[in-house]
């Protein structure tokens, strides 16, 4: 936090929103684009400022031509983001919930994510998708998923889970002038969560992860909302005089494994905890890269704790159950340090 | 007449450009497969020449050499990026479907039939926020014309006021595929008047509509400010990809637009002015041919 500045209590939407503001403020080339953003289009009625309010009061600061809802077309917006990108402006552009990548997902993968690297280095694409992710809502099987290792396998795309007011509306701020296109992922569960912030919102730097707790026990890596499922699971467990690192990588593209093999050198024992897929998910690429590279620091086999691979389920109790919860962790953890 | 000879002129050059890959392909300088654009030439041409980069912007297909070239794209670099080497316009890094020279008003080709089109929106929304009476044009085929992109990104177009031209090139055919068999309701310009779309209509095989329709195409869509769909009819002379056998084809076009222009020319010494061309654009594939390839 940034010398004599007050802090102030903010949410993940209200820091999102003030970063916005900020930025359009700062820069005229930057365009928030997407459905319902501003909501209302056409109508007589009052603005929404987006499903969630982080976009709220922008098209009344910045005018309807740079705050643009658009039809429910997202390939043909998503594309509009990029080939903007291409030619001078800064879009952020909005895609509601992760899942509705399905409709669009050639002009991520193929359209986006290749431009830099199809230009020989010679165009950078300040685009950034911001999109939700996450279940624990009710929400189900098509506005619920965690696709953020999906998209981590397609090369050319910075992937960033956000867990904190400041981080989420620091990296946005940081991926508004990346050269690479960032897809930033905000879970839907962490919204309202409030910390006391520096009001300027500052940058933080893709690439780094953050230690929000140490110990001495084992690495617990975690992202979204089992980041905070983790906090109080460490909480419960020291109790018992159990103690852990838990790391929260912010950036899943490019990841920061140096502070993972750091911490995996000091507590010798690794669980990854993710909202992704069971099979090939994010939880496999981090064990992957621990036990590819800094096996010898391992003093048993690292360890996952994800949801079932199957899609997320509806009913109250059935989506409680799917997740993994507290007391899940603190039993993954037990099963690691005593069965072992 | 002027006007139609310097039109004969750049297209001669596409022409012997792409037949010139074509002869270096076989020969194994290409890595992969090209696909020639011989046929369209004229409407390609007469459209693009109205355009200035980077103010304008133009997007286009796998198809997509000519148009890079008409933009006015360095032929040895357009050459050597189509053959992967290290001085080709990415590096080698793109290649034929890839082809990007936004500094010329070349966005980019596209891999993925349609992907292209949604790109166009995006620096139209770029010509619209500068305001300097930029244009966003995309070409793709009738074969693209079923891709939801396509049909997305007309509808936006529309519903933002985007100023972009949607120009479609029909040679009837996406691959191997006739448009009547794959299309529910081939009338194009049907389907851009039922989003609302100004449309107009090109002779392809005609120099003269060819200029005076893409005229009349850029000047609304510059005045107004609002979309356009342009379809042209032209032919596909040669194979989806060069070196494809179109065994799905009983009888080839025959009818070649160039061959008619030049005909209508009247000019004493056509066959020497291609001959010079041809010798441009041969020198042009001949320079790339001895770079190197792009090692890291």
């Amino acid at each position: 936090m940034s010398e004599n500045a007050t802090s102030e209590k903010l949410t993940i939407v209200a820091a999102l929103n003030r970063a916005h503001h900020q930025l359009m403020h700062e820069d005229p080339s930057i365009m928030v684009i997407g459905e319902d953003i501003v909501g209302g289009a056409g109508l007589d009625g009052e603005e929404l400022g987006g499903v969630f309010g982080v976009t709220a009061g922008l098209a009344d600061a910045f005018g309807r031509s740079r705050v643009i809802d658009t039809p429910i077309s997202e390939t043909a917006f998503v594309g509009m983001g990029l080939g903007a990108a291409m030619t001078g402006l800064k879009p952020i552009v909005e895609i509601m919930f992760c899942d509705f990548m399905g409709v669009c997902f050639d002009q991520i993968m193929n359209q986006t994510a290749k431009a830099r690297y199809l230009s020989g280095g010679n165009l950078d694409i300040p685009l950034v998708i911001r999109t939700t992710m996450g279940a624990g809502d009710g929400s189900a099987a098509m506005h619920s998923q965690s696709l953020h290792g999906l998209l981590a396998g397609i090369p050319g795309l910075v992937v960033v889970c956000p867990t904190s007011p400041a981080d989420a509306a620091g990296i946005l701020k940081a991926a508004i002038n990346c050269p690479d296109p960032v897809v930033l992922m905000e879970h839907k569960g962490l919204y309202a969560v409030a910390e006391e912030c520096d009001p300027l919102l500052p940058k933080v730097k893709i690439g780094e992860g953050r230690l929000v707790h140490e110990g001495s026990d084992l690495t617990i890596v975690a992202t979204g909302q089992m980041l905070h499922r983790s906090a109080t699971a460490v909480e419960l467990l020291s109790a018992r005089g159990i103690t852990a690192d838990v790391i929260d990588p912010r950036t899943i593209v490019p990841l920061d494994e140096q502070l993972i093999f750091e911490s995996v050198a000091k507590t010798r024992r690794l669980l990854v905890i993710d909202e992704g897929p069971e099979f090939a998910g994010f939880a496999d690429m981090v064990i992957t890269a621990v036990s590819s590279k800094a096996f010898h620091a391992l003093k048993s086999a690292p360890q996952k704790l994800t949801p079932p691979q199957t899609p997320v389920p509806y009913g109250r109790t059935l989506e409680a159950a799917w997740l993994p919860g507290v007391e899940d962790i603190v039993n993954k953890v037990d099963e690691m340090l005593y069965d072992s | 007449m002027a006007e139609l000879l310097e039109l004969y002129k750049k297209a001669a050059f596409v022409r012997a450009f792409e037949l010139h890959l074509a002869v270096a392909a076989d020969a194994g300088h290409v890595p992969g497969l090209i696909h020639l654009c011989c046929g369209a030439e004229l409407f390609e041409i007469a459209l693009c020449q109205q355009l200035k980069g980077p103010r304008d912007q133009v997007t286009g297909s796998h198809r997509s050499h000519g148009i890079a070239l008409a933009m006015g794209v360095d032929p040895v670099a357009l050459a050597a990026e189509i053959m992967g080497r290290e001085q080709g316009l990415a590096a080698g890094r793109g290649g034929t479907q890839h082809l990007m020279a936004p500094g010329k008003g070349f966005l980019t080709s596209n891999g993925i039939v349609g992907g292209q089109v949604p790109i166009a929106a995006g620096a139209a929304l770029t010509a619209k926020m500068m305001q300097a009476g930029g244009i966003a044009v995309s070409f793709f085929g009738d074969g693209a014309a079923n891709q939801g992109a396509v049909f997305e990104t007309m509808n936006l177009a529309v519903a933002l006021d985007l100023p972009m031209i949607f120009a479609v090139e029909n040679n009837g055919l996406g691959q191997s595929t006739s448009d009547g068999y794959a299309s529910g309701g081939a009338d194009m310009l049907a389907r851009a008047k039922g989003f609302g779309l100004k449309s107009f209509s090109v002779d392809g095989f005609d120099a003269e509509d060819c200029l005076k329709r893409t005229e009349e195409a850029v000047a609304f869509v510059r005045n107004e400010k609002k979309p356009a769909f342009v379809e042209a009819s032209v032919p596909r002379l040669t194979g989806h990809y060069h070196g494809e056998k179109s065994v799905y084809l009983a009888h080839h076009e025959t009818r070649d637009p160039l061959e008619e222009l030049a005909g209508h020319l009247q000019h004493e010494d056509i066959s020497v002015l291609y001959k010079k061309l041809e010798k441009q654009a041969h020198d042009a594939v001949l320079s790339a041919i001895k770079l190197e390839e792009a090692q890291q």
